[in-house]
């Protein structure tokens, strides 16, 4: 039986859907067998970040009203093997979906798939029920900044509630050197705050904007700091032990050459 | 207090200490609002219902409140109570 795993975050534009495309990429590249559901109705994205657009026939609301079967609204994403995405509809909006629609289609693709991930959209609403009702663990980006952190708590409790676990944090845009120099929070005090597991922290790189740009998630590329830690996030899901690295450590440091280099 | 005399000696507090702090305290206020008035209401008369079968005590003086004490949550019920009914002689 495959895992049902909700991306959410309560506030939007943190990176749910940047997460969801190269985490599912990801765990693929791992040999998994995933889906990605784009649950973002009336407002989906996750098919044009992972260049998959131009092949959309069908979505989750033909399937819901029997116009298709499952299997066939599944996209096949050719770069690599076992990796399928299941669009949201765009011309419908999130209240022509119940919450047990959703967990029917979930509790079917798991009988198939070792992973099934969830993109949420941003709010509290029906949206967000919609996404979770058949999760059974969560992942919760947030970005490391008051209103996002703020929001990521009202999640958590909501995910507590409907018995979701576990619920895991990824920590996203991070900047080693706004730590560094003691203008953005770390990892510690965000964890501090909300009180549930890191997963893994995604530093800020240009190189997700280009690959968004592109229609090529950043796993792809090998190199990037933020392909990297997307791949340990997705090691880590598969059960691996990876520490997670100090990015402020490192931050720390960059403080201390620049501060001879302005000596100099 | 502490700021001002920070500031005093030149250095302001990092911003991120700031942030830090002040989501603390607003998402400690944000869960206690979670658990709604209508809740605590219906809490309210559950718990007097049963006490009422071993104290007597008038239903106004009874507060309940939640406060936070580190990481976790405490309810607090004070039911001030007149006379205990001593429940082994009924029986
Ligand atoms: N680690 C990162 N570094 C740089 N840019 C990033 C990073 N993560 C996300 N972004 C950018 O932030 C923007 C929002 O990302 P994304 O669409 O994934 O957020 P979202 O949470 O899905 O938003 P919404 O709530 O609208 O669905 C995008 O332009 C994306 O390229
Ligand atoms: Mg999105």
């Amino acid at each position: 039986m495959g895992r049902v795993i909700v991306v959410t975050s309560g506030k939007g534009g943190v990176g749910k859907t940047t997460s969801t495309a190269n985490l599912g990429t990801a765990l693929a590249l791992l040999d998994k067998t995933v889906v990605v559901v784009d649950a973002d109705v009336g407002l989906r994205n996750l098919d044009i970040v992972m260049g998959l657009e131009s092949r959309i026939v069908y979505t989750s609301m033909d399937v819901i009203e029997k116009q298709c079967e499952l299997n066939k609204a599944l996209v096949r994403d050719r770069r690599v093997d076992g990796l399928m995405l299941l669009a949201a509809s765009q011309k419908n909006n999130k209240d022509d979906i119940q919450p047990e629609q959703m967990k029917a289609i979930c509790d079917k693709l798991r009988t198939t798939h070792d992973f099934v991930l969830i993109d949420s959209p941003a709010g509290i609403e029906r949206g967000f029920r919609n996404a979770s009702a058949g999760a059974d663990e969560a992942i919760i980006v947030t970005t490391p900044d008051v209103s996002a952190i703020r929001d990521a708590d009202r999640i958590i409790g909501l995910l507590q509630n409907a018995r979701i676990e576990p619920i895991n944090l990824v920590l996203n845009r991070f900047s080693a050197e706004l730590v560094g120099n003691g203008s953005m929070m770390d990892q510690d005090d965000v964890l501090d705050i909300l009180n549930i597991d890191l997963i893994g922290v995604v530093p800020e790189d240009s190189g997700v904007i280009t690959s968004t740009n592109r229609g090529i998630p950043l796993v792809y590329e090998d190199g990037s700091p933020g392909a990297q830690a997307y791949m340990r996030i997705a090691r880590r899901l598969t059960g691996q032990r990876i520490p997670i690295p100090d990015f402020a450590q490192k931050g720390l440091l960059n403080n201390i050459m620049n501060w001879f280099k302005k000596k100099k | 207090m502490s700021i001002s005399i920070k500031q005093l000696f030149g250095r302001k507090p990092k911003s991120s200490s700031i942030a830090k702090q002040r989501l603390k305290l607003v998402i400690t206020q944000d869960r206690l609002e979670q658990v709604d008035d209508r809740v605590m209401t219906r809490l309210h008369h559950e718990l007097a219902e049963v006490l009422a079968k071993y104290f007597e005590f008038s239903a106004n003086s009874v507060k309940m409140n939640l406060k936070q004490e580190g990481n976790s949550y405490i309810l607090v019920a004070d039911f001030p109570y007149t006379k205990f009914h001593d429940v082994n002689v009924r029986q």
